[in-house]
């Protein structure tokens, strides 16, 4: 800026006197413009480098808050020696992804849980509300209509869980092979109706399957109190264990 | 008899000083911003003064991170400030009030003339700003409004100059093209000197991660596709978060919405759904995200809905947060009233929250922070600061089919 007056932007009337140099306006103008311009530039450009020294080295002052990372539900029941005996069950038994096995057999269970029978049960006592269970017939493998309408209610009140459990068994009559093979057969049953319903890739790598046979942690009749896909049917000892539990876990391993 | 210039230039003066203030106020938060951290903004009318809670500086930020606030914003991350025209301009009129305040009797008619007719730029420009201001932010900043009264004053003294003026002499013909020219120096001097020392942020542009997962389960996600999309887009929003309502915003302001083919991947962060958090921090996102879900073809308009009426729908989530309603049933109720009966319907049944759940676990699956808004192009995500004052030149870099 630069309003420098020529003499004849000057306008002094005859006889007034004259209030000082006539270059003084001027010269007070673009001083005071120049100042103020200065301080501007000034007070922008250090702005400007401390932001770039702030920028280059952040000090902790800059640092972000850590923000939580997405992840599956954690809630109370999941506690340490339900989530070693979960790791171990779900890695030895494996989700069949890696090692391509599926499912794990009673012996399996009894050695990698390390717990006896009723820790083992103990450790799903807190599922009551998450969890149900999916009775069959003496000897029987089929899911009728409530099973399915059972099994599709747990399966899609899934929230934040990670892992879905399928824990088949058989009651006490009849050979413990035969049972094996009966409980194998039921958890199979309720995995192919999931696959069916869900047609979801990755379904292997959700749900965790243990079959125990008639050999391994038999529910008692304090378990036909549990939600079941069979409501008005007689529950003994035989009837519930005739039987898959399933449940999504709220757990992160 | 001809009229002393003495007061006419006083209200120069003092607009042209208290427009400096604000000016620079408005320009040192901008900068103070460049280092990418957020940082708290000046805004009061009362020069320097802090603003009244974080709501009081809420017209600032909505004015610092709009598409107006700045230039050249595809150039430099952030643009050039505005405002730092406007520190140039006032440093001049200061300049001229002075020379008027000092010469006096002896300043020429094209002096007068000169702070007349161009003393009314800065309120032109004020006012062009206010009207933005009211018509596509619905907001005012109270440092805006002080930098207007300061070229109101500005505009006034330089009226007042022109009275009598046409008793005086002529002065230089060439005179006003100096000052013209001066005027311009100044008024490009400090944004010059704010492009040439500003850090470059293209190093930082990619420092914010990426998706896990390439592409989100067909059909899961909410489709808002633009008018000419050029560009997948992929965003994690909570209906009821304000960031994401002024990121949207930004991005229509823009006009890069409509080139994006966004899909919507809801993250309301209310507890009543999202079992990430303790406690609701939007209570009622979670009936508005599957309101969003629930509307199909219409999920920008309920989604844009449910932005304009943030304020209510969260004092509807309060509510139900006090009284203890699961079921969200005031949200829910809102929703009906504006949305009708189907789609009210909807926000209550089973899919719509299956649905929101794969939303969640698709967040989940991909780890991503458990805060909105986020937007990922390519998988890469885009720095939240390069969603504010860095969108356009980060877009440059990243995307320029979209700023084209």
């Amino acid at each position: 800026m630069n309003p420098y007056p020529s003499a004849s932007a000057f306008d002094v009337q005859p006889g007034e006197p004259p209030s000082g140099p006539p270059y003084l306006g001027g010269v007070a103008g673009l001083g005071a413009g120049l100042l103020s311009l200065l301080i501007v530039l000034v007070l922008v450009t250090s702005g400007v480098s401390a932001a770039a020294g702030r920028l280059k080295n952040p000090g902790h002052a800059a640092q972000k808050p850590a923000v939580a990372l997405a992840d599956h539900a954690e809630v109370a029941y999941c506690t340490p020696q339900f989530k070693q005996v979960l790791q171990r069950v779900l890695h030895s038994c494996g989700l069949s992804d890696k090692t391509g096995r599926r499912g794990c057999q009673p012996t399996d269970v009894r050695t990698f849980a390390n717990i006896t029978d009723t820790d083992f049960n103990a450790l799903f006592t807190p599922l009551k509300d998450r969890g149900g269970v999916i009775m069959f017939d003496v000897s029987g493998k089929d899911l009728d209509d409530g099973a399915r309408q059972l099994l599709r209610e747990k399966w899609e009140a899934r929230r934040g869980a990670r892992y879905f459990f399928i824990v088949a068994r058989a009651s006490q009559t009849g050979t413990s092979a035969k049972n094996r093979a009966l409980s194998h057969e039921r958890a199979n049953s309720v995995m192919f109706f999931l696959q069916e319903l869900t047609r979801d890739p990755d379904l292997d790598k959700k749900v965790g399957m243990l079959w125990l046979g008639e050999e391994y942690a038999q529910l008692s009749t304090e378990y036909c109190s549990w939600s079941t896909s069979r409501p008005g049917q007689k529950c003994n000892e035989d009837a519930i264990n005739r039987t898959a539990f399933i449940s999504w876990v709220d757990c992160r391993l | 008899m001809r009229k002393d210039f003495r007061i006419p230039a006083i209200v120069i003066l003092a607009g042209a000083l208290l427009g400096l203030v604000f000016a620079t106020y408005s320009s040192l938060d901008y900068a103070a911003h460049l280092d990418r951290q957020l940082h708290d903004v000046h805004c009061s009318v009362i020069p320097g003064a802090p603003p009244q809670g974080e709501e009081g500086a809420q017209g600032c930020r909505a004015a610092m991170y709009s598409a107006y606030s700045a230039v050249l914003k595809g150039k430099l991350w952030g643009g050039i400030p505005i405002s730092l025209f406007a520190q140039g301009c006032y440093a001049f009129f200061a300049g001229f009030a002075v020379f008027l305040l000092v010469a006096g009797r002896r300043a020429s008619r094209s002096a007068a003339e000169f702070v007349g007719v161009v003393g009314l730029t800065p309120v032109l420009v004020s006012v062009v700003m206010a009207v933005i201001s009211i018509t596509q932010l619905g907001t005012f900043c109270h440092t805006c409004i002080g930098m207007y009264l300061a070229s109101l004053l500005v505009a006034v003294g330089g009226i007042m100059t022109l009275w009598g003026a046409s008793a005086r002499s002529r002065g230089g013909v060439l005179l006003p093209i100096v000052w013209l020219g001066s005027l311009g120096v100044c008024t490009a001097a400090p944004a010059a000197a704010y492009a040439a020392v500003a850090p470059d942020h293209t190093p930082y542009l990619s420092s914010c991660g990426g998706l896990k997962l390439a592409e989100p389960p067909p059909g899961v996600l909410v489709s808002l596709p633009g008018n000419r999309p050029l560009q997948p887009a992929l965003m994690f929003e909570d209906p009821l978060c304000a960031n994401c309502k002024a990121v949207h915003l930004r991005l229509v302001q823009e006009g890069i919405i409509e080139k994006l083919d966004t899909r919507l991947a809801l993250l309301p962060l209310d507890s009543a759904c999202n079992w990430m958090l303790d406690t609701p921090l939007h209570p009622g996102a979670c009936s508005v995200s599957k309101a969003v879900i629930c509307a199909g073809p219409n999920a920008r308009e309920v989604l844009e809905w449910a932005f304009d009426q943030q304020h209510y729908l969260l004092r509807a989530g309060e509510r139900d947060q006090q009284q203890g309603y699961k079921d969200q049933r005031t949200t829910r109720e809102v929703i009906r009233l504006r949305w009708g009966d189907e789609l009210g319907k909807c926000v209550g049944s089973k899919e719509a929250e299956q649905r929101l759940n794969r939303h969640l676990q698709f967040a989940v699956d991909n780890t991503v922070p458990v805060s909105t808004p986020q937007l990922y192009l390519s998988g890469r995500r885009v720095c939240d600061e390069d969603t504010d004052l860095g969108l356009r030149f980060a877009l440059t870099r990243t995307a320029p089919e979209l700023v084209r």
